[in-house]
């Protein structure tokens, strides 16, 4: 992973890897292939320890790919989209 | 390479080693105030004393333009002296460094210095802050250093490691570099040895001297400051249910900084993130702050977010902060990987954190607090100075829907589908009427009082500010 800000540039095409921090089923997917989402904005919602927990991006990107479908259970570290 | 974008970037520096300890230190502290604590020497450490802010401090910094940093005996007592002196003129010490570790060519005479600059670092824990910033590879002895000291602050060209690349590739066969092995991505978001990731060195030194001013100078409580009224619930999704990032809201209970931005220092904002830790300002005084995150892992309480909490509450006691609970939390994440990982050994660190902490320490629970988990975060057995809670917030065991599911199983399986659902809804209304909310939690006296969101600010502050001040007599031990 790059880091500084003469490299803010390159960082910002590097893929990111949107990944499920708990077990948990897929409840709703709340972006589409292609969007362009701001920092802060949900992808995915999952639901789990009884709650609707979202899921969103850290940084602003586009959304190239979604991994994951509505009713899907995942694990831990299950990727659920990629960022670019 | 170590060099980083200082060099490139900034032509007038290029005849100039910004990594001369005179000069990282000078960028450190406030201009004109650098004294060497000691004539210049081949040491590889430079110590001297300086403010921040205005705040008297020592400050010690290894050579990196001299066989990278690497320090013996005379460097490690420069160390030695500096710690010593800020005990003795109790004042913060941060350390500055970029050290490859031990000189080869010293020995054990060396390693035997590192382990009394290790000795100092213990002796002054809890008694002064301790801050390390680290500017470059701080590789084996220098690698425990900033672990024994109270803050640990990484520039992008820090690097910490107990083994480099070189000797893991030799001995395990991983291929890793060091950024890789020890930078900012394993440190801020792997290891927790890092609590806060700069993105330039002259952000770590703005980082390291606002950490400086905080514990440096805590200030008193100001209650004419804290009688804004904004309705912090509304900071909350409609659906009770649907999680949230607590960090907002921390943002809106503590002071905003109007002089400089993220009034919040956040430490390990990477690292087991489910609970949220940092200090700030309310009403003018450092407080700390834990909060649960339900945006992360729906706010669980697991291992490592237990032990994260418990060594920051413990810091805090060791200098008289003040801590602000904010509690939304479901219960313990469940699993093997937990049980195995000792979640229990872990979690009872954060029993142990809170209730040994004689500071003011004030609990408000936002929307839930259950089982477990309603224990560990400054519940009022373990010693609350007080605890609050929103209106609309539940303490218990379980939620409603769960306990019924559990209490009245059989009654449940007995109905027929049609009439279940209707069922469970009765059960659940009853279930709340005698377990729900927070009637019973404070007709027990477990939750002190129920207030209106947008008093927040003013009630926690009060409740902190009233309460004696204490200071814990431990150290802060790197838990």
């Amino acid at each position: 992973m790059l880091a500084g800000s003469e490299n803010a540039e390159l960082e910002a095409r590097v893929a990111e890897e949107i990944r499920a921090d708990i077990v948990a089923q897929v409840w709703q997917i709340a972006a589409t292939e292609g969007q362009v989402v701001a920092e802060g904005e949900p992808i995915v919602i999952l639901e789990s320890m009884k709650m609707e927990i979202p899921v969103v991006a850290d940084v602003p990107g586009t959304l190239v790919s979604l991994a994951v479908s509505e009713g899907d259970v995942v694990q831990e570290g299950d990727l659920l989209a990629v960022l670019e | 390479m170590m060099t980083s974008a200082r060099t490139t970037t900034s032509p007038s520096l290029t005849d100039v080693d910004f990594r001369r300890p005179q000069l990282r230190i000078a960028a450190l502290l406030d201009e004109g105030t650098v004294q060497a604590l000691h004539a210049p020497d081949e040491s590889g450490v430079l110590a001297a004393r300086g403010r921040i802010n205005g705040v008297r401090v020592i400050a010690y910094c290894t050579d990196a333009t001299t066989i990278g940093g690497a320090m013996g005996a005379h460097g490690c007592r420069n160390i030695v002296e500096a710690i010593d002196t800020a005990v003795r003129e109790r004042c913060p010490v941060i350390g500055l460094w970029h050290s490859g570790g031990a000189r080869l060519a010293e020995g054990v005479e060396a390693l035997d210095a590192f382990a009394q600059v290790f000795a100092a670092m213990i002796r002054a824990s809890g008694r002064v802050p301790q801050i390390s910033v680290v500017l470059g590879p701080a590789a084996g002895g220098a690698a425990y250093g900033p672990a024994l000291t109270d803050v640990v602050i990484m520039a992008p060209a820090g690097r910490v490691f107990v083994t480099g690349p070189e000797v893991v590739r030799s001995v395990t066969g991983e291929q890793i570099d060091m950024e890789g092995l020890g930078g900012s991505t394993a440190h801020g978001t792997k290891s927790g040895v890092v609590h806060i990731i700069a993105d330039s060195e002259r952000d770590a030194n703005v980082r390291a001297r606002r950490v400086t001013s905080l514990l440096a100078k805590p200030g008193l409580f100001d209650l004419r400051a804290v009688q804004d009224t904004d309705d912090l619930r509304a900071l909350l999704p409609d659906r009770s249910q649907r999680a949230y990032d607590i960090k907002p809201v921390i943002r809106k209970i503590l002071d905003t900084d109007v002089h400089e931005s993220g009034a919040f220092e956040e430490f390990q904002a990477k690292w087991a993130p489910n609970v949220v830790t940092g200090l700030g300002r309310l009403g003018g005084r450092t407080t700390g702050v834990v909060a649960n995150n339900p945006l992360r892992k729906g706010g669980c309480l697991d291992s490592l977010s237990a032990e994260k909490s418990a060594r920051f509450v413990r810091m805090c006691d060791s200098f008289g902060i003040p801590l602000l609970v904010l509690v939304d939390v479901p219960g313990y994440l469940p699993g093997v990987e937990q049980e195995w990982g000792g979640v229990v050994r872990r979690g009872a660190k954060l029993l142990h954190a809170f209730s040994e902490a004689v500071v003011p320490r004030v609990t408000l629970v936002l929307r839930k607090s259950y089982g477990g988990a309603y224990i560990a975060m400054n519940c009022r057995a373990l010693g609350a100075t007080a605890v609050f809670a929103w209106p609309e917030a539940e303490v218990g065991v379980m939620g409603a829907k769960a306990a019924v599911s559990i209490l009245h199983r059989k009654t449940l399986a007995a109905a027929s589908d049609a009439e279940r659902p209707a069922l469970e809804a009765q059960l659940i209304v009853e279930h709340e009427q005698i377990a729900g909310g927070v009637a019973r939690a404070m007709s027990i006296g477990v939750v002190d009082e129920v207030i209106d969101p947008a008093t927040t600010r003013q009630v926690v502050a009060e409740a902190l500010a009233a309460a004696p001040a204490g200071r814990g007599s431990h150290g802060n031990i790197p838990l």
